[in-house]
């Protein structure tokens, strides 16, 4: 089960107009939890309206500085980001769980490397856990990053980039591509496929590239992906981090079943792949997950122990008793999470939704 | 946003990759559980099923060939499951619910089905009848095994995909060191060799079925989440292209 530990705000430090880094000290008895592997991320929590909401943001900082900074950009109703932005003081406390995230590539002090960073606007936190600790740890590597823009008012760790290259001399060179001002075209615009394209042919090389990093927006992702394999970069090479913009709105809460339980069966619809199937099941016997098998619906399990948590599906109406549940956590139940294989119903209608 | 913006699953479609759980679509996120659940569950009765021979081996060199895909399987199982667990199993948990020594009848007939209980593969449900039996069901499955993950090595959560590449090196060697065990038994004679060729018999068809049925809907939901690339089909017909020579070879070269 996941825990979380508080983190105190030494430093909040405004970077564009709408993002901060923040400056985090684990509790003295929880350092070794929050050391980390560059390119990781912490999930906050914390509760809003009576809500609890997770949010998670990249490390931005290198491994072995021995501080913790994340950088939150404000984006519309993102209620995490505008209280960071807004609201946060030095001295509180914000609850994250232990870094976690597989965004990175094993170091290796004695290679002499070629790394290449794409991003795309707040997508490039990771990249400076990634490039901090690379030109640390790895003294004979290089890393040349792209790093997509609206405009040079929004461009997130400016400075401290500008500052990396003058620590690290001929070690960093930083491509700045930015959509709405620039005057030399290869740099102005979209990085998209085309951008890209050109780029390669005219201005950076990946060809014997060692590992190529790239977070940002989907498109931009894919573009950059794309570029890069025709130009013969191996896929284990291509390294993705989804850009963290996709704030999943709040979850409902299970629809009360309205009338209390009265008979001994219950009309079961389950939802999934865009399908509603519904068929009639007892509530004494068969778990939710095995009346849809039942029903031959092809419903995703495996343990079938409440364990592993393959059967998570929503319940977006009636109610239903789990017999052991090993796998979700709280607040998931809170949203109407159950594990199907472990469920039966209480009311006399169940609507159980696998793609929620 | 807005466009930059796509869905998801167009995202996968499209060659794009995950990275973290909290990105996974909830269909991709199940299917990508089954993965992890079948994967893990066959390492762990493939290994305990595989330690209880380890004695039978002829020699030292045997059982420590025996003892160390023993000791690897655990390894890569466990390694899987540490990935399920970012996802919310309870590792602890899982590593105790199943019985993973259990076998059904030597002769029972399961074909591609999966037992209540488990995800194993079909093939980790029957029981070994000796030394020679479980090498040569190591030779057929090993390589099974080593196509079908060369298929989900490059699937699109990267995690597990990195994972199963790496395990993926392991497992070829699981598999060479089933195919030089074999050679050494088919030299011992033709009592031996004919002991071979009725396991063969036995473990083809069993192979077999753990590539699956021809083309499925959860095949071709697979395919679109970027979590498979190649269809059952392929890959068996590659299995058979592999591994029919290499037993042919053994057999006959000596015989």
């Amino acid at each position: 089960m996941a825990r979380f530990h508080p983190l105190r705000v030494t430093d909040i430090r405004r970077d564009t107009r709408d993002s901060v880094v923040l400056t985090l000290e684990p509790p003295a008895d929880g350092r070794e939890d929050f050391k980390f592997i560059q390119g990781q991320y912490l999930t906050f929590r914390r509760v809003f309206d009576g809500e609890e909401l997770r949010r998670s943001y990249s490390i931005c900082a290198g491994r072995n500085e021995g501080i913790l900074r994340v950088a939150v950009k404000k984006v519309d109703g993102g209620w995490f980001s505008a209280f960071a932005n807004d609201d946060l003081k030095v001295g509180d406390t914000l609850d994250a769980m232990k870094p976690m995230g597989n965004f990175h590539a094993p170091l290796n002090p004695e290679q002499a490397r070629r790394y290449l960073g794409f991003a795309g606007g707040s997508g490039i936190t990771p990249l400076i856990s990634i490039i901090r600790t690379v030109l640390a740890e790895e003294p004979k590597s290089s890393v040349t990053l792209v790093y997509g823009n609206r405009g040079a008012a929004t461009i997130m760790f400016r400075e401290e980039l500008e500052d990396l290259k003058n620590l690290y001399l001929g070690r960093l060179n930083v491509v700045h591509i930015l959509e709405s001002e620039g005057e030399i075209d290869l740099f102005s615009g979209r990085l998209d496929r085309e951008k890209c394209d050109a780029l390669f042919e005219r201005w950076v090389d990946v060809r014997g590239a060692d590992y190529a990093f790239i977070c940002g927006p989907e498109p931009m992702m894919l573009a950059v992906a794309g570029a890069l394999r025709a130009k013969g970069v191996a896929e284990d090479r291509i390294k993705f981090e989804l850009f963290a913009t996709a704030q999943r709105g709040k979850a409902k809460a299970p629809a009360p079943a309205g009338q209390t339980a009265s008979s001994a069966r219950c009309a079961a619809t389950v939802v999934m792949d865009g399908v509603a199937r519904s068929f009639e099941m007892s509530k004494a016997g068969q778990s939710v997950l095995e009346a849809a098998i039942a029903a031959k619906i092809d419903a995703p399990f495996a343990c079938k122990a409440g364990v592993c948590s393959t059967c998570r599906a929503k319940l977006v109406e009636g109610e239903v008793e789990m017999e052991a549940n090993y796998a979700l956590e709280d607040y998931e139940v809170r949203r109407g999470y159950i594990l199907t294989c472990q469920s039966r119903p209480l009311t006399d209608r169940v609507v159980v939704d696998y793609d929620q | 946003m807005s466009e930059d913006e796509i869905d998801i699953l167009d995202y996968l479609a499209r060659g794009g990759k995950l990275s973290a759980p909290d990105n996974a679509p909830p269909r991709y996120r199940a299917e990508l559980l089954r993965i992890m659940a079948s994967f893990v569950d066959s390492e762990f009765a493939g290994a305990a099923g595989f330690a209880d021979r380890i004695n039978d081996g002829p020699g030292v060199k045997e059982r420590i060939d025996g003892a160390r895909i023993v000791f690897e399987k655990l390894e890569h199982g466990e390694r899987v499951l540490r990935i399920m667990g970012e996802f919310g199993a309870d590792v602890e948990r899982y590593q105790s619910v199943h019985p993973w020594a259990a076998r059904i009848g030597r002769d029972d007939d399961i074909g591609t089905t999966r037992r209540s209980g488990d995800m194993r593969l079909n093939v980790f449900h029957y029981p070994f009848a000796g030394w020679t039996d479980s090498v040569v069901m190591n030779v057929l499955m090993g390589h099974a095994t080593v196509i079908q993950l060369s298929d989900l090595a490059n699937g699109s959560y990267q995690p597990l995909a990195q994972a199963f590449g790496e395990i993926l090196r392991g497992e070829r060697r699981h598999a060479e060191l089933g195919v030089e065990g074999l050679r050494k038994l088919a030299m011992q004679g033709e009592t031996a060799r004919g002991d071979i060729s009725k396991s063969v018999d036995y473990w083809w068809p069993r192979v077999t079925a753990t590539f699956g049925g021809k083309a499925s809907m959860r095949q071709e939901l697979l395919r679109r989440f970027g979590l498979r690339k190649r269809s059952n089909e392929e890959l068996l017909d590659q299995w058979r292209g592999r591994v029919g020579p290499i037993i042919g070879d053994i057999l006959k070269s000596l015989a």
